[in-house]
């Protein structure tokens, strides 16, 4: 009993690290854009689809072409931001809402044509290595995957408290019009925010691909996980992200082991339901907005 | 009131739309006309309250699904005709509308949208689980009673259509009376600023889930209409996403917040579809919403107001030029 709890746990804490980096994309963007990307679990997608074809066909490691698909995705967050995000921006809702879920209908639907519905998987040599310890199993590539996640999100931290540009875009989260006084260009700032936001779920990408297999609709699993830690978390706290997306990942993997397997999703569902109801500002307090 | 030349224009309009199943009859076509009207009355239906309200639902399946299903079980497991399954439909949406409202009303703009996503893909979840009382994933046929219109099953394609055409009447009127009452100014306060509205003595809770009543009792008519229509249900179809994908894209595209906006937006998208579709077969999956989505960015990018806009900025200019034909 204990044994399959660990376990249980275990693993939401892996595939939790992944969600991590979704949703903290998700979150940079809310916080410093104020905006929702309804387009982030595509990213995830085109993360995985350059690795795969990376690995197919030049052989390159998954988790090595990471330092591929991030700098590309982050040109990409940058070029959109530039070219589409800035055009919206404003206190008007609509626009926004439906730019990046038209994004997000795009990209997905020309994946589904250039590259059909098939599952695409790349099997490296440590995809059926595990670490035993005690009863309780570790792949290796999973805990690669969620070393390498947190790594991320802690040089993201460091990037936001330490670096003149990091500081930069906190001050623009929390007073556009206060930071631009003190000389911040918000163009730069922004472009920067949404290229990182991207290069994460890049990242996030190359890191799933030795264990997860890629499909035009893979982000949508992503992203609806992501959407609900960030509520869960209040909205635009990295943080506050960073732990729900480990709790969402457990509650799921307890999900499937004790409600059913089929059951990962309602489980989300559910959290995402309680937590309106009962403190839709999250668990980090702040406002509902 | 309405005015001499838009009552003719009306008349005129309505006087067309009758005759057309008679003049045109491939069954191809009828069928794009069936599903145009469908979508326009969906947009319709959805513009109410993320149109006049700018409450951006993306979850309307939510209501379809219930429709559907509502009418269909009270069919097969208790003999019960759908039209009367129509409304008891509408009337379990509308029901099922105060809790999601309750839920998802307590946030705003983007998180709004992705609650109402989270609710409608809750309710296709349970219907796919529960299957003693639904059939689960594989669905069920609808029993083919022949000709029955009791029963709303017809075997001529243009009843269906007039079956149809009445509903998105219904819609069109409902609107354009909510348009013009205290109800409709109140909505429209809500969407241009919701804090502001509430400042000046606008009761913006009750009017939002009010409006959602109405669309949710509208959008489930449309369920038990599609149903009927093609003989089927299971979750994935009748909790589609694509349809609270649709029932958005067409009014935005159209002209989010106006009367007429969602039915021209249908007219286009669904147009583009068939025209694709006969040129490109279905063997290219992917590229209807393709081009549904580039459509969707332009009209955002540079036209927000949707067609209705572009074509009344047309017009007005037009006016500017030729003061006295006007």
């Amino acid at each position: 009993m204990w044994e399959t709890l660990a376990q249980a746990v275990i693993n939401g804490l892996l595939i939790g690290g992944i969600y991590a980096l979704v949703s903290i994309g998700v979150t940079l963007i809310f916080g410093v854009v104020k905006i929702v990307n309804f387009a982030q679990g595509e990213f995830v997608m085109i993360g995985m689809y350059i690795s795969f074809f990376l690995a197919n066909q030049f052989g390159i490691d998954p988790i090595v072409s990471l330092l591929i698909s991030m700098p590309v995705l982050f040109v990409a967050g940058m070029l959109i931001q530039h070219f589409l995000i800035r055009r919206v921006l404003g206190p008007n809702d609509m626009p926004q809402i439906f730019l990046t879920f038209a994004l997000s209908l795009l990209l997905l639907n020309l994946a589904l044509m250039l590259f059909s519905a098939n599952y695409r998987t790349v099997h490296t040599s440590y995809s059926d290595e595990a670490f035993h310890i005690g009863g309780l199993y570790i792949p290796v590539a999973k805990l690669i995957a969620f070393v390498v996640a947190m790594g991320l999100s802690g040089a993201l931290w460091v990037f936001l408290h330490t670096t003149d540009l990091g500081k930069a875009m906190r001050a623009a989260s929390q007073n556009k019009d206060v930071a631009m006084l003190m000389g911040i260009n918000p163009n730069r700032v922004f472009a920067v925010a949404f290229g990182a936001a991207l290069a994460l779920a890049g990242a996030a990408g190359s890191l799933l691909m030795p264990f997860y297999s890629a499909y035009p609709f893979v982000g949508q699993v992503f992203v609806l996980m992501a959407f609900v830690a960030v509520v869960l978390g209040t909205l635009g706290n990295v943080i506050g992200a960073l732990v729900a997306s480990l709790m969402m990942g457990v509650a799921e993997s307890l999900g499937i082991q004790f409600v059913g397997a089929d059951s990962g999703l309602i489980v989300v569902f559910a959290m995402l339901l309680l937590t309106l109801a009962f403190k839709p500002t999250g668990l980090g307090g702040g406002r509902a907005r | 009131m309405i005015s001499m030349r838009n009552l003719i224009l009306l008349v005129l309009g309505l006087a067309i739309l009758i005759a057309l199943p008679q003049v045109v009859t491939s069954s191809f076509a009828i069928d794009i006309f069936i599903r145009i009207l469908l979508f326009s009355f969906i947009g319709v239906a959805w513009n109410l309250m993320g149109g006049y309200a700018k409450q951006l639902s993306l979850g309307h399946a939510a209501y379809f699904g219930l429709g559907a299903y509502t009418s269909t079980i009270l069919q097969i497991d208790f003999g019960i005709s759908p039209w009367i399954g129509m409304v008891a439909g509408g009337v379990v949406a509308m029901l099922a509308s105060l809790p999601i409202g309750w839920l998802c009303f307590r946030l705003r703009g983007p998180y709004f949208t992705i609650a109402t996503i989270a609710t409608a893909q809750a309710l296709m979840l349970i219907f796919l689980k529960f299957r003693d009382f639904a059939w689960g994933a594989e669905g069920t046929t609808i029993p083919n009673l022949g000709s029955a219109p009791l029963m709303m099953q017809f075997e001529s394609k243009p009843s269906y259509y007039y079956v149809v055409l009445g509903l998105l009447a219904l819609g069109l009127l409902i609107t354009w009376l909510i348009e013009r009452s205290w109800m409709g100014y109140y909505l429209v306060a809500i969407g241009e600023d919701e804090d502001a509205a509430e400042a000046i003595g606008v009761n913006a809770p009750k009017m939002k889930r009010d409006i959602y009543m109405i669309s949710a009792f509208l959008t489930a008519l449309a369920g038990t209409f599609y149903t009927q229509y093609i003989y089927f249900i299971d979750p994935a179809t009748a909790f589609s996403f694509s349809i609270s994908i649709e029932a958005a894209l067409v009014s935005i595209v159209g002209g989010i917040g106006t009367l007429w906006g969602p039915v021209i937006g249908t007219v286009l998208l669904e147009t583009t579809s068939a025209l694709l579709q006969s040129w490109l077969g279905s063997s290219i999956g992917g590229i209807q919403l393709t081009v549904y989505a580039l459509i969707l960015m332009a009209v955002i990018l540079w036209r927000p107001t949707g067609l209705i806009g572009v074509a009344t900025e047309a017009y007005q200019r037009y006016v500017r030029r030729h003061p006295a034909r006007a």
